[in-house]
């Protein structure tokens, strides 16, 4: 077991690595900078704007910039933002707890209710198969921010009963914001789920099951799900990277603040550091939580070990 | 079975024990940093929806509009300028004096003035705040720049200091009437620091910052002390609001929703459908707000064809229908443009207006003269082979988008294509106009003074969009920013516009309205001079609290 926890933490390493480098190669190549960004409306003549890149170090050639971030990031320091002056890693905390209780109670949300299509679809009669497979559809197809303005004109203009504003973190607040990105997620997860339902319904063990005489209900949820709960761990796992695109979006339809918008504000103003900060965090998730994963199913089912 | 039960449950259990740390860490830790001081609402406390999230706040440091919403009113500015007379009156400063060479500016500055924390407002409050916005280690990106000439300051005693510059400059007074040069109290500068400054910030305005999350709200309390206001602030205010939160509705769909449900009581930037139907409602009240500057406006790129040729662009020009425009996108919140400055700007010529009314027989007449014909019969003019095609960069802010479609099918029935092409940001933009290739970009600025126009129209400006070298233009803009004669600077102003508008340099659109609204649990909502900044000392609680 153990040299597979350390294959595993190698690979989430490198992935931090390259992670890091991307987005630092991705940004350094588009044409405009922090810098010329800030300063165009300022009436600055090209000579300050090449002083002030001197003093941040932008002016160094891309080796020695990517030298002295890796150097910076094996300390633990992720920089400063160019805009605002503050380290990267400060700005980011301070938002981080906003953003993970909205993704937590999305994707508690989306499993819920994505497993539950998932059996709709599989097994329901042909009614429910029906309409579960459209509501899979349609949740895969509406795009976050449609379906966040209309729950927001329903539920808060329409009924008045929850608020628009996302504030805190007290049940109301979060209602809406979890329900819009947790529904979106749905879809995906509803997808998996019924296309696993399905194959495993012509399973031998499933068949014997159904032999045995045992009742639909146990032979689903004691038999079916869980041969397949290893799938679906997995699935649910890698929809990290959704949640902190459908953050971006459901933050600011909600007005809540999080690591959503200061992604968004980030990449609008080519901060290199705040940005590279963010990619290298859902990074980080991600792979620990594939990570994580892949060691819980490796340790259920040892054959997973040797690959 | 039971071997298999037990595997779930402690998995299961594993996994909601990790689930229960992490919501507990987080409730503890909000627990732990939530302020005391936000448990007890005053009596009269509204919400104000701001429509960008800056990623900076400090006025001394960062260029967004947006801080100015809030900050306006938590500093004071040596002068202000009357938002209906346009003049400059005293502020921090009673009086001042010009030198007669324009290199030295005298500023006498009001007794009495404290700080939110209690420090007195001196000369030397003033010159700490010069000290950090010149120096290179705050890298401002606004305010600096706004003080152009300045060379150095000089204490001549507690209560007057002299501002010397290297050559005249006009716009002084303009730029010490901007929040991104109100004065900061000392004290807290030098506690805090360049980088959290912003976080803590202390002026002397009418309201003060008492707190301020980043990306969720700021927290502003009424300075019960205040009584130094410029002559336009109320001071006879019946019930002023005690408390005022603003929060960020960065999304334009959330705006009216937010408004509607009661979110918040005051919201700028309203899409204009969405201003017309809050309109409509009894609790709800409309207040539209004209903004000086730049209108949306096209420039045209003269360095390529076919917009190299003078008689193209003013073809193009003619052939627009900005009343349609205006009618369908805008809803007639927004004036038609016709110059490079809109209508509430100082030095403002109206004599702008007679340029290029639409006439599709005059442009279609203008490009038959130039040789334009549908030769291939596809419903595009062509000369020599080559389609009368223009390419425009379009951003996706701006209501830009809506206009550039509009533009398309009324040109493409007069024969000219187009070809939209969208930037996401404000670098997409920079970066497409730097390829060169594009006849057409949509871009502006605001302020209210014109010298904003060196930005764009002076041969060597970095914004440039137009690749124009005008000597004469470049003359006349470079003069009207070294005279603070009045009549002298209305002259070239009057002149420039001209000649922008008769070298067609431009295709104007709309001057700029923000759609302000505001329910009925307030009254007298009024903005500064600069247009974006409401005058909060002016608002009046009319609500139950």
């Amino acid at each position: 077991m153990l040299p597979f926890i350390l294959r595993r933490a190698l690979g989430a390493l490198f992935t931090l690595w390259l992670a890091a480098t991307l987005a630092f190669l991705a940004l350094r190549l588009a044409p405009i900078d922090a810098i010329a960004l800030q300063l165009t409306l300022s009436g600055a003549t090209e000579s300050q704007i090449a002083a002030r890149r001197a003093a941040l170090g932008l002016d160094l050639p891309l080796g020695a910039q990517y030298v002295s971030m890796l150097s910076g990031l094996l300390r633990g320091d992720l920089g400063v933002s160019l805009i605002n002056g503050r380290p990267v890693g400060a700005l980011i905390a301070e938002q981080l707890d906003s953003t993970l209780i909205l993704a937590i109670g999305a994707l508690g949300v989306g499993a819920v209710l994505g497993v539950a299509l998932g059996v709709g679809a599989a097994l329901g009669g042909v009614a429910l198969r029906q309409l579960c497979e459209a509501l899979i559809a349609l949740t895969l197809a509406t795009p976050i921010y449609w379906l966040g303005t209309l729950a927001i004109y329903l539920f808060a203009v329409g009924l008045g009963v929850l608020p628009s504003v996302s504030r805190g973190n007290s049940l109301q607040a979060l209602i809406l914001p979890c329900g819009v990105l947790g529904v979106s997620l749905s879809g995906s997860i509803g997808q998996v789920a019924a296309a696993a339902l399905r194959e495993a319904k012509s399973a031998a063990f499933v068949q014997v099951a159904r032999a045995k005489g045992l009742p639909a209900r146990l032979i689903v949820w004691r038999h079916m799900l869980r041969a397949h709960s290893g799938a679906l761990i997995s699935l649910i796992g890698l929809q990290a990277g959704f949640l902190i695109g459908g953050a971006v979006v459901t933050e600011a339809l909600f007005t809540r603040r999080g690591v959503g918008q200061l992604l968004l504000n980030a990449v609008n103003g080519r901060d290199y550091p705040v940005v590279q900060g963010v990619v290298l965090l859902s990074a980080l998730a991600y792979s620990l939580l594939s990570s994580l994963t892949d060691i819980l199913a490796a340790w259920r089912d040892p054959r997973l070990r040797a690959s | 079975m039971l071997r298999n039960f037990l595997r779930a449950f402690a998995l299961l259990s594993c996994s909601s024990v990790i689930f229960g740390l992490c919501m507990g860490s987080i409730v503890l830790s909000n627990l732990l940093t939530r302020p005391a001081t936000a448990a007890q609402p005053a009596a009269s406390r509204i919400v104000y929806g701001l429509t960008l999230l800056p990623s900076g706040f400090d006025p001394h440091i960062n260029a967004s509009a947006e801080l100015g919403i809030p900050l306006r009113s938590v500093y004071d500015t040596l002068v202000y300028r009357d938002p209906t007379t346009q003049d400059f009156v005293a502020g921090l400063a009673e009086r001042w004096e010009i030198s007669p060479d324009g290199l030295v500016y005298t500023f006498y500055l009001r007794r009495g003035v404290r700080f939110h924390d209690g420090e007195p407002f001196n000369a030397l409050a003033v010159a700490a705040n010069l000290e950090r916005i010149t120096a290179p280690e705050t890298r401002s990106q606004k305010a600096a720049f706004l003080l152009g000439s300045f060379e150095r300051y000089i204490v001549l005693d507690e209560y007057t200091i002299q501002l010397v510059l290297k050559s005249p400059f006009a716009p002084l007074l303009d730029s010490l009437s901007q929040v991104y040069l109100g004065i900061a109290s000392p004290k807290a500068l030098q506690e805090y620091g360049n980088d959290l400054y912003q976080l803590h910030q202390v002026g002397t305005g009418p309201y003060q910052m008492v707190e301020f999350i980043p990306g969720d709200y700021i927290l502003l309390r009424r300075n019960p002390i205040y009584r130094w206001g410029p002559p336009f602030y109320r001071t006879d205010n019946p019930a002023p609001v005690e408390e005022i939160e603003f929060r960020f509705f960065t999304d334009p769909a959330t705006r009216a929703p937010a408004l509607e449900s009661g979110a918040v009581d005051i919201i700028g930037e309203l899409p204009p459908l969405d201003a017309l139907a809050v309109a409509r409602r009894d609790d709800i009240v409309l207040v539209p707000q004209p903004i000086p500057g730049m209108p949306l406006q096209f420039f045209f790129n003269t360095a390529k064809a076919p917009t190299d040729r003078l008689e193209v662009r003013r073809a193009v020009i003619t052939a627009t229908n900005r009343v349609a425009i205006i009618d369908s996108v805008f809803q007639q919140l927004s004036p038609v443009a016709y110059g490079p400055l809109t209508a509430v700007t100082p030095f403002y010529e109206p004599q702008i207006k007679q340029y290029y009314p639409h006439n599709r027989e005059v442009a279609r007449q203008t490009l038959t003269e130039l040789g334009y014909r549908d030769n291939d019969s596809d419903g595009v003019l062509d000369l020599n082979g080559a389609p009368l095609s223009l390419i425009l960069i379009v951003p996706t802010w701006g209501y830009a988008p809506q206009v550039a479609q509009r533009l398309q099918s009324q040109w493409r029935d007069q024969g000219i294509q187009a070809e939209l092409r969208q930037v996401p940001n404000l670098a997409g933009l920079l970066a497409a106009v730097q390829s060169g290739d594009y006849h057409l970009v949509a871009f502006n600025d605001f302020g209210a003074d014109p010298s904003l126009l060196n930005n764009f129209y002076l041969s060597e400006a970095r914004n440039n969009f137009m690749r124009v070298s005008n000597a004469n233009l470049d003359q006349w803009l470079r003069q009207a920013v070294q005279t603070d004669d009045t009549a002298q600077r209305q002259n070239f102003y009057t002149g420039i516009q001209g000649l922008i508008m008769d070298q067609a340099l431009i295709l104007p659109i709309r001057d700029y309205v923000n759609l302000n609204a505001h329910n009925k649990r307030v009254s007298g909502l009024a903005f500064d001079a600069y247009g974006w900044f409401p005058l909060l000392a002016n608002l009046s609680f009319e609500g139950t609290p």
